[in-house]
């Protein structure tokens, strides 16, 4: 009964803070669904278009920036190009800058397409001009050159300079286009003919361009996709899984972290000092050292490099680029945070205080446990969140250790790396826009836990307050004063009270007229116990 | 007591927060899993009867391989895990230093060699791919002319090379720019730069950074391969270096000799070469078969 109050509002406090993690992750998932089906249908749209007062369009456009010189099934076709079984119009571009259009006749005459008309042809090349800069993903296109030569023609093949070039080139079940000499008889082979000639055929042409050419109407309108639909586009076709490798990595590393690192802090307190500088140092070094020393050693240690490692791993610890290796990088940057502001919580402590425990038959764990840890919780709190905050952002021991492997140990400042070396600024902003909210998340969590316990303090001075007054008579309001007291202070406070309530009610005199004079009390629990500092702060503040 | 409650209270919503973090792990996991086009999912998602491989791939592949491994999984059920795409002297050292590899792909003989040399690859399995040019790109609407190797010189503004101990193009770029004198060194590495150029050169990590470098502007020229020019927006070729400035551009495959699919990676390297498909996806993205 008593504790109630307190539980709920620490409930309150939480069903919050889960509510806005909840929103992130639920705005960083967005709606799963098909997204590259659709990706791949917008891809189709993308390399099509249609000039409806020409009456035909041309569909399925693609380009290939390189053939190659390889035998199909044993037959000999020259320098190849692929070209697609529906394809009717191939686009060769000569190296000489030229561009010769090869058209099939019956593909012609049903998209009503006249290669002998002047406009129809100057629609085709406006068309294919359009579709090249398109699909030319950074090469020349054939826009470049508005003064380009144009031949579009009806026949399968054509000559420019010592090369012929022949369209829908059957072989193996398949059609290719081919470059081969220009002289050539029928039972040559077009590659020994070339090396006799001098020719490289692979320099013939800049590249080729494939199509299908159809009545306009049969052309699905390239849709421009609305900001909107794109933007959720985008949303859907991203990988999130760099979000969820992050939160499982943090999270367990975490666990790890904050055990460890409250057990060396009790454990080096306790030691001999030059012991306790030595193991300090060992402590604390990962947060000196640059997190690539760390990966590196930590490297040298588990890899197939060198003997330790090949001995762990002959003995079935093989961890280097697992995601387990992504845990133990973590643990190992982000273990000195929660190491150090433990210790330096642990030694605020008041050794007097811990003293009386002992003389009051507590063991050292049971110390630790019910007076050290509640003491000391706001720090180790805030050390918890930086130490959950560093492992999110841990990135280059990470990467020497664990690697980049996509859902396995690419963590988000893996990603946005990646992303941006790999080209996808959109991406990689996405990932640093989700940082920074969620680096604004724990700092909000921070501030929100300090001033949860500035108020507990606020609320000891009341206490305070109340139980002078309880001495007064007013009973049930001492009584609900010290349920929020008890909830947020713990065993230390009643330690106090208990144990020096003599020495309290003794100077309560005294306390009452300089809390007056004060305004409003707001010195800690641990003050409470030593009445003569606090008057005499009281009497420094008025002077 | 209260504070224990209390902060039993605080542990638990924090635990229930983090297993409910993990549950969502999972599902998103698996939900963006088959949103990725290579079909990379984590190696636990993997039923017991499928193979699963992993390519360590040159940085230059990044584009085309992912298709390439799409149409091979489609056609045979062969699944792969997060293809790496790095320089190759990187992937090497991965591999050296325990890193699951089935296939490895490198952009020189060098690396290939060092991988032998280590015995980290089966050198029976081990066949030239691909040939690439070397060109210097400049920004798409740059004016910067370059009708020689030597006019880098006289370029203002920084020049992207790949590091050459890790990036085969930084090697490549290096040879070219010895051949005019402004190397010290033949060999491509280990030389200092001209006194013309040495504070203008900006040293990449792969040879995409060197042309994502010239793309956002921060280098005037890079030294980069052709293929590269095709996958990366904003930059275009300003001059192909000839073939005899530096030594031939390939790029050797193999089976790594702790694949435990060496078959299986066998059959996608023949894949690689053979398939008209695959040859059709190589074409687009400017990769010319050895």
């Amino acid at each position: 009964m008593r504790d109630h109050g307190g539980r709920h509002s620490v409930a309150r406090r939480l069903h919050a803070l889960s509510a806005i993690l909840l929103a992130v992750v639920f705005m960083a998932t967005g709606a799963p669904g098909a997204a590259w089906a659709e990706s791949k249908a917008d891809l189709a749209s993308e390399n099509a278009l249609a000039d409806d007062d020409a009456g035909f369009g041309l569909v399925d456009f693609t380009r290939y920036q390189t053939g190659n010189s390889r035998l199909v099934e044993g037959e000999d076709l020259g320098y190849r190009y692929p070209m697609p079984d529906n394809a009717d119009a191939v686009i060769a571009v000569t190296a000489g800058g030229e561009a010769i259009a090869f058209v099939d006749e019956g593909a012609c005459a049903a998209a009503s397409f006249d290669a002998a008309d002047a406009v129809d042809v100057d629609a085709f090349r406006a068309l294919a001009e359009e579709l090249d800069g398109r699909v030319a993903k950074g090469g020349e296109t054939l826009a470049d050159n508005p003064g380009r030569g144009w031949t579009v023609s009806t026949s399968s093949e054509a000559v420019f300079g010592p090369y012929r070039v022949r369209v829908g080139v059957e072989a193996d079940g398949r059609r290719y286009i081919s470059v081969v000499p220009a002289e050539l008889y029928t039972d040559e082979s077009p590659s020994s003919v070339a090396a006799v000639q001098g020719l490289d055929l692979s320099d013939a042409l800049l590249w080729v361009d494939v199509a299908r050419l159809v009545p306009a109407g049969e052309v699905v309108a390239a849709e421009q996709p609305a900001p909107l639909d794109a933007a959720s586009g985008f949303f859907q076709s991203l990988d999130l899984r760099p979000f969820w490798v992050s939160l499982k990595t943090s999270a367990v590393a975490l666990i790890i972290t904050f055990v460890l690192g409250l057990l060396a802090a009790w454990r080096t307190m306790g030691t001999s000092s030059r012991l306790k500088g030595l193991l300090d140092s060992v402590f604390t070094i990962p947060m000196v050292l640059p997190p690539t020393v760390c990966g590196f050693l930590l490297l040298l240690v588990f890899g197939n490099a060198t003997s330790v490692g090949r001995w762990l791993i002959d003995h079935g610890v093989s961890l280097v680029f697992t995601w387990e290796a992504a845990v133990i990088a973590a643990v190992v940057v982000s273990f000195p945070l929660m190491y150090r502001t433990a210790l330096g919580a642990f030694e605020s402590l008041d050794a007097a205080m811990l003293d009386a425990a002992r003389t009051l038959g507590w063991g050292e764990g049971r110390i630790f446990v019910r007076l050290m840890m509640p003491l000391a919780w706001p720090s180790i709190a805030a050390g918890t969140v930086l130490a959950f905050a560093r492992a999110m952002g841990e990135f280059g021991c990470t990467l020497f250790f664990a690697g980049n492997y996509a859902g396995v140990t690419q963590t988000i400042p893996i990603a946005i790396y990646f992303e941006w070396m790999s080209g996808n600024t959109d991406v990689a902003l996405f990932w640093v826009v989700v940082v920074i909210a969620f680096s604004f998340l724990v700092v909000l969590f921070i501030n929100l836990y300090t001033a949860r316990s500035l108020r507990y303090r606020e609320r000891g001075g009341s206490v305070r307050a109340a139980r002078r007054g309880r001495a007064a008579g007013d009973g049930a309001r001492a009584v609900s004063a010290a349920d929020i007291d008890a909830e947020a202070g713990g065993d230390a406070l009643r330690i106090d009270t208990e144990a020096l309530r003599a020495l309290v009610s003794e100077t309560s005199a005294m306390a009452r007229v300089s809390s007056a004079r004060a305004g409003a009390p707001s010195n800690g629990g641990v003050d409470d116990a030593r009445p003569s500092d606090w008057g005499s702060h009281d009497a420094g503040r008025d002077a | 007591m209260n504070t224990v409650s209390s902060r039993r209270a605080f542990v638990a919503g924090a635990s229930a927060l983090a297993v409910a973090a993990l549950a969502g792990c999972s599902n998103g996991g698996a939900g963006s899993g088959s949103a990725a086009p290579a079909g990379s999912e984590g190696s636990a998602a993997v039923a017991d009867d499928s193979i699963q491989l992993q390519v360590f791939a040159a940085n230059s592949l990044e584009k085309a391989m992912p298709e390439v491994e799409a149409l091979y999984t489609a056609q045979t059920g062969v699944t792969f895990a997060d293809t790496q795409y790095k320089g190759s002297g990187d992937l090497v050292e991965q591999m050296r230093g325990g890193a699951p590899v089935d296939v490895l792909i490198t952009a020189s003989a060098g690396t290939m060699d060092d991988a032998e040399e280590a015995d980290l690859v089966d050198t029976a399995t081990r066949q030239d791919m691909f040939v690439n040019d070397l060109v210097i790109v400049r920004a798409v609407g740059s004016d910067v002319a370059i009708d020689a190797i030597e006019d880098v010189a006289s370029v203002d503004g920084n020049i992207a090379i790949g590091e050459p101990g890790a990036v085969p193009a930084g090697k490549y770029a290096n040879q070219a720019l010895a051949s005019v004198g402004l190397y010290s060194s033949d060999e491509g590495e280990g030389g200092e730069y001209d006194a013309s150029i040495a504070d203008k050169v900006v040293q990449a990590d792969k040879v995409g950074t060197a042309a994502q470098y010239v793309s956002t502007g921060d280098c005037a020229v890079g030294f980069v391969y052709t293929s590269d020019v095709y996958r990366y927006d904003g930059i275009e070729v300003a001059y192909t270096c000839p073939a005899e400035s530096h030594k031939p551009i390939v790029y050797p495959g193999a089976v790594a000799t702790a694949s435990e699919n060496a078959d299986a990676a066998a059959d996608f390297l023949a894949f690689c070469m053979e398939n008209e498909d695959a040859l059709a996806i190589w074409a687009e993205y400017g990769f010319e078969l050895a």
